[in-house]
């Protein structure tokens, strides 16, 4: 009973202190947008050819001109009202611009995290079971490489290869299932590398455990151990990685989806920051910075439940 | 390294120093050896305003996109300049930034990592968020940010990558902080009545140095690669400068036609940070035998 109790405090808990980390981003996106400078105003009009009554009026309609802790007050009111503004550019609303983007986005991580957990543990798993036999070895040069060849690079040779040469996918866009192949593969592949070798490192330190060796004295068959005892213990690792490995896609979907002009969050942040549209470039930061916020408490919850031996450190140990 | 692991469980010293220099074989050294001989000649070729002229000059604009000849062993690239020169600063300006967000990274890891492991339970909180904070944006944001800031150019990209890099590295410190603080020396130095800052610098830090090693080689890695990726998108090291990511970009759009400006530049990329990953990997396996194999 007590230790329910103390679950739940610590969901509290750390709970709030990622509601803390939010607000804290929600200022750093708003500094940061507002300070570089390039005035939203002057990218809309041509401070040459537009009277300065136009333009200053134009800053009072978008809340330019007061003081820049009002400016924040009202952001972050209006954030927590879901009110995302509009975008300076095409003035459409935020909320519709970002959403239809990140359905994108969304599409594209879960088929990358599926291929770099759904193949990575396995692979691990088995690197693990086999230690020096031709798989492991394989496992192992596949992964160093994957590790070091940087995603656009191997974007631009999958390209070249499967898009140009053999002409087998399109290039780019988002015109189908078949274009989500390329991209996906290009995110998936530096996760899958990690994912295999902290599976691979894990599994191998609970086979020479002493329950591990208890079991096998006790003539449990050697399938069972391996896939749901050892797998079991040695998945805590591989689920704080889980959470880091978000992070990881997502920074890496901006220069991907670039690339392959998919339709996403990342080529739209990239485009606004550019364009200097300040509402679509800081609602998709504090967005992104959400998406890692969340992926990194939710981690630490199911941290805390599969792995019951985290329960006794204190909150802020991760 | 089964073997190893097992030889371990038993108790058997092992012996790791066999062909090995300072944990890093030979091999590899020869590696470093002639990526460092390179790099060298990179960031002179990049500084030196008289030689700039290598990789620059475009009055060869009649053999755009030319292969390998005589003049040129590499070939040209589409505005007609020397592509050999152009790798070569290329790498100069990838070591540069490298090296100056290894730097900077560090420096405010091992401090914002020590304060937050032995300053207390305020500090601890404060360094935490600060840390969860930095960690929740992309490198690309802040990069933009200082580029609109300072001009578009290398110290932005410099900063930028060094501002978003720090915080992994301070939790990593942290984390070891937290465990070295319970050792008896630093018990002893506390009964001695020694500031927390004067056991930072004379027990922490020295302690720390091994970590450091390994992570800065680390740094060096991720940021070539971060630098290289954006001037792919054209948010870093501007025209003329010859960042190996703007080679990449180039060469992307002449793509149906040639292939050959992705693959040089992609493969100097690809083994600079294959160099660097088994060097960072030896060092660790050198200084932290219980992580080997991995």
């Amino acid at each position: 009973m007590a230790r329910e109790e103390t679950s739940l405090i610590y969901a509290l808990k750390r709970v709030g202190y990622a509601a803390l980390v939010m607000l804290l981003a929600s200022l750093v996106t708003f500094a940061a947008l507002r300070v570089a400078p390039g005035s939203a105003v002057t990218s809309i009009l041509d401070p040459a050819k537009t009277p300065p009554e136009v333009i200053e009026q134009y800053r009072e309609e978008l809340g330019l001109n007061l003081p820049l802790f009002q400016q924040y007050l009202n952001y972050v009111g209006s954030l927590l009202t879901g009110d995302f503004g509009t975008s300076l550019f095409d003035r459409k609303p935020v909320v519709d611009l970002v959403l239809g983007a990140a359905s994108f986005t969304i599409v594209l991580a879960l088929a990358a995290f599926v291929i770099s957990f759904g193949l990575g543990v396995p692979a691990g798993v088995l690197s693990a079971l086999n230690q020096g036999g031709w798989f492991d070895r394989s496992m192992r040069f596949a992964s160093s490489a994957l590790m070091a060849i940087p995603n656009f690079v191997l974007a631009l040779l999958l390209v070249l290869v499967l898009g140009v040469q053999w002409r087998l996918l399109p290039v780019s866009g988002a015109t189908g299932p078949l274009s989500l192949v390329m991209p996906a593969l290009v995110l998936a592949a530096e996760p899958w590398a990690l994912t295999t070798r902290v599976t691979r490192t894990a599994t191998a330190e609970q086979l020479g455990a002493d329950f591990a060796r208890t079991l096998r004295a006790r003539g449990v068959s050697r399938r069972r151990i391996h896939w749901r005892h050892i797998l079991r213990n040695a998945l805590s690792p591989v689920v704080s990685l889980g959470a880091v490995q978000v992070r990881t896609l997502l920074g890496y979907t901006l220069i991907v989806e670039v690339i392959f002009r998919w339709p996403g969050m990342g080529s739209q942040l990239v485009q606004s920051v550019v364009r200097r549209d300040y509402p679509v470039a800081s609602a998709l930061a504090l967005l992104l910075a959400f998406v890692v916020v969340l992926a990194s408490t939710v981690g630490d919850l199911v941290l805390r439940w599969v792995d019951p031996r985290v329960r006794t450190e204190s909150m802020v140990v991760k | 390294m089964a073997d190893l692991a097992m030889a371990h469980l038993d108790g058997v010293p092992v012996k790791r120093s066999r062909g090995r220099f300072a944990g890093v074989s030979l091999g590899t050294w020869v590696g470093v050896l002639l990526f460092a001989v390179a790099s060298v000649l990179g960031v002179v070729v990049l500084l030196v305003p008289s030689l700039q002229s290598l990789w620059t000059d475009q009055s060869l604009r009649s053999t755009f996109l030319a292969p390998a000849s005589a003049g040129h062993p590499l070939g040209t690239d589409s505005l007609g300049r020397d592509m050999f020169w152009r790798l070569l600063a290329g790498l100069g300006v990838s070591i540069f930034v490298g090296v100056g967000v290894a730097i900077i990274s560090i420096t405010l890891g091992l401090i914002v990592g020590i304060v937050g492991g032995f300053f207390g339970r305020a500090a601890d909180l404060t360094t935490n968020v600060v840390i969860d904070v930095t960690w929740a944006f992309p490198a690309i944001l802040l990069a933009v940010v200082f580029a609109g800031w300072l001009g578009p150019g290398l110290p932005a990209v410099i900063l930028a990558l060094a501002l978003t890099g720090w915080a992994s590295f301070a939790r990593i410190v942290r984390g070891e902080v937290l465990t070295l603080r319970e050792r008896d020396y630093i018990a002893a130095s506390k009964v001695l009545g020694r500031s927390r800052l004067w056991i930072s610098v004379r027990h922490l830090v020295p302690n720390l140095l091994p970590l450091t090693f390994v992570m800065s080689v680390f740094f060096i890695a991720t940021a070539i690669v971060a630098e290289a990726g954006l001037a792919f998108l054209g948010l870093g090291a501007q025209p003329p400068i010859p960042s190996l990511g703007a080679i990449l970009a180039q060469g992307r759009d002449y793509l149906t036609t040639t292939w050959w400006p992705i693959a040089l530049a992609g493969g100097v990329l690809t083994l600079l940070v294959l160099l660097l990953n088994s060097v960072s990997d030896q060092l660790r396996e050198h200084f932290d035998p219980r992580h080997g194999g991995s």
